[in-house]
């Protein structure tokens, strides 16, 4: 199976003398073409259990799983190399680098994965093109809309071909409308890329676009009953 | 590197800022090491341009030529001992000059120094001006090229102090300065008339200030055994006893280094805020796959280039300067420095930026989701 499963994950951290379990015995499992949501209040659990998720951190207990391999043990470089090659990450606000235009964002990956090609490049603005980007191509972040932002963020987390898509609040920063057209394009490039993603959001107008639904509350994850049937 | 170039053009205003700071430093860097060079060369040209390996003075001299006197014709033994490949008496004394004819007005004496080499040995001066001297002729003078920028011409006519004889510039010799004035030098026969008689003139007429000895690892033990009232000091002593010349230097090193090593900091200091300030933007490549190796390349490639052009543009100016710089105003600005000291400077820049480096391989990955959970 590709995709990624958590499996019985617990995260504690320490602050002074108490411990705060930020995740309780959380599995999920995520296949390939599948568009999971993740909701809660702030502070539910819901960034720990992304960034556990995304490879940024290690759980206290549980095991992690992306295609089959298990990364829990991995140290930082192996991690670093994961999230390169295997992960797609959409950022709360978009996260762009300052200095580099819509295409240089997404070349930047090859970059950091070696070389970029001929190929790269165009794959880029096909990526651009289906998220309507294309004439955008030479702007940089700071002349587009927060909208066109966060769609270059959705064309960044699939420039790498990842096989594991994840989104933290991708439409925090949008109004409704913008939000339900970012949260559209990414189902779509989602289900036609055949990845496996989950969107970690307290905005419940976007579920809609999602095959299931988990919420998460005080670290403790369950599966909404809107989609729980479908899936057994 | 491309990333580090986009960068650089993206953020121009805040680079060049910081670039203007490696341009005004290395520009100064600069000035001062050829004011440096400049000063040491008048300083001690005359010895310092000459290759030889010691000198043989009177004893207690310091390894002063000024203060030394020792008899020439030691020169044939010393030229005899293990490693000697050559010798040459030199004999020099402080004087002015003036034009003739202009001793009653008010015309410009200028101090200089006297000095007098055999014309075959390997201190006679290089002529780059006029003519060598005429062993038919009397009274003939080669100076230093100094002199020019004082008004004297080859073939002018000239007065020394307090010597009854008129002498002509047949040649014009250049760097051949010593005690931060112009030589003029005369064949070694020509000197020994000059001197004021004070006794016995046989003796006064093989007297020289001292013998310069060159050859490689010169062995004077056992001639210095056999003498009285001589030793031999290296070049680097000879050099070092000139007047003032220890203190002159040491003094514009010390600014060299201290204006390096401030410029250590500032740039850390610079290189370090900007890092800070990018946590973010780290934070977000590493949260992407980037890894450390990758973002630190960047980062010091990044210094690497706004050195090397700023650095360059630092070049640029300081040769622009000389054009400016007045004829007389000892500047002196070897290119070998300016290799140095630009490849100082650049690993200055570079090694600043090492405290940046330790600071982006702890930034945590996490800070790109932007909130602390």
């Amino acid at each position: 199976m590709s995709g990624i499963e958590l499996k019985n994950v617990t995260k504690r951290y320490k602050e002074n003398k108490f411990e705060i379990t930020a995740l309780e015995d959380v599995s999920v499992r995520v296949k390939a073409g599948e568009f999971v949501a993740i909701v809660g209040p702030s502070g539910s659990g819901k960034s720990t259990f992304l960034s556990i998720a995304g490879a940024l951190l290690k759980p206290t207990e549980g095991k992690i799983l992306i295609n089959k391999q298990d990364i829990t043990d991995f140290d930082e470089k192996q991690l670093s190399s994961v999230r390169l090659n295997q992960i797609g990450f959409i950022l709360q606000t978009a996260n762009l680098i300052p200095y580099l235009t819509v295409l240089d964002q997404l070349l930047i990956v090859k970059k950091m994965q070696g070389s970029v090609s001929k190929e790269d490049k165009a794959f880029a603005r096909q990526l651009l093109k289906d998220l309507g980007m294309e004439n955008k191509e030479n702007k940089y972040p700071n002349e587009c809309s927060g909208g066109e932002r966060q769609r270059v963020a959705i064309a960044r987390s699939f420039m790498n071909d990842p096989d594991i898509i994840l989104a933290d609040e991708p439409t925090s920063s949008l109004d409704t409308e913008r939000g339900h057209e970012v949260v559209q394009q990414m189902a779509e490039q989602v289900k036609t890329r055949n990845k496996a993603a989950i969107m970690v959001t307290h905005d419940e107008r976007m579920l809609d676009y999602c095959d299931r639904i988990y919420r998460i509350v005080d670290g403790k994850l369950s599966e909404d009953v809107r989609t729980q049937k479908e899936t057994n | 590197m491309k990333l580090a170039i986009k960068e650089l053009l993206y953020s121009k205003g805040r680079f060049i800022m910081i670039g203007l700071i490696i341009v005004l430093i290395s520009w100064l860097v600069f000035i001062l090491s050829g004011l440096g060079t400049g000063l040491s060369k008048l300083s001690t040209g005359v010895l310092s341009e000459t290759e030889y390996a010691g000198m043989v003075l009177e004893e207690g001299a310091e390894f002063s030529l000024s203060k030394s006197s020792v008899n020439r014709s030691l020169a044939e033994e010393i030229s005899e001992q293990d490693g000697v490949t050559d010798t040459a008496p030199i004999n020099l004394f402080r004087n002015s000059m003036r034009r003739e004819g202009t001793a009653d007005s008010d015309a410009k004496i200028t101090d200089i120094v006297l000095i007098g080499v055999e014309p075959d040995s390997f201190m006679h001066p290089e002529i780059v001006e006029g003519d060598d001297w005429e062993s038919s002729e009397d009274n003939q003078m080669i100076a230093d090229a100094s002199l020019k920028n004082e008004g004297y011409a080859l073939g002018d006519t000239i007065v020394l102090d307090d010597i009854d004889k008129e002498f002509t510039i047949t040649g014009f010799t250049e760097d051949q300065t010593l005690y931060h004035q112009s030589s003029l030098f005369l064949p070694m026969d020509d000197f020994q008339d000059l001197r004021p008689s004070q006794g016995d003139a046989e003796d006064e007429a093989e007297t020289v200030s001292g013998i310069i000895v060159q050859g490689n690892d010169v062995d004077l033990d056992t001639f210095l055994e056999g003498e009285t009232d001589v030793e031999f000091g290296t070049k680097e002593e000879t050099i070092n006893a000139i007047p003032g010349y220890v203190a002159e230097n040491a003094t514009i090193m010390m600014m060299l280094w201290f204006l390096m090593i401030i410029s250590a900091f500032i740039l850390g200091v610079f290189f370090y805020v900007l890092t800070n300030q990018k946590t973010n933007q780290f934070g977000v490549l590493k949260a992407i796959g980037g890894s450390n190796g990758f973002i630190i390349r960047s980062v010091i490639s990044q210094v690497f280039i706004l050195s090397l052009v700023s650095v360059l543009v630092g070049i640029g100016l300081t040769y622009l300067t000389v054009i400016f710089l007045p004829e007389a105003m000892p500047f002196h600005l070897e290119v070998s420095m300016v290799v140095i000291y630009s490849l100082v400077l650049l690993a200055i820049s570079v090694l600043s930026s090492l405290f940046s480096v330790v600071k982006i391989t702890r930034i945590d990955p996490l800070t790109a989701l932007g909130r602390g959970e």
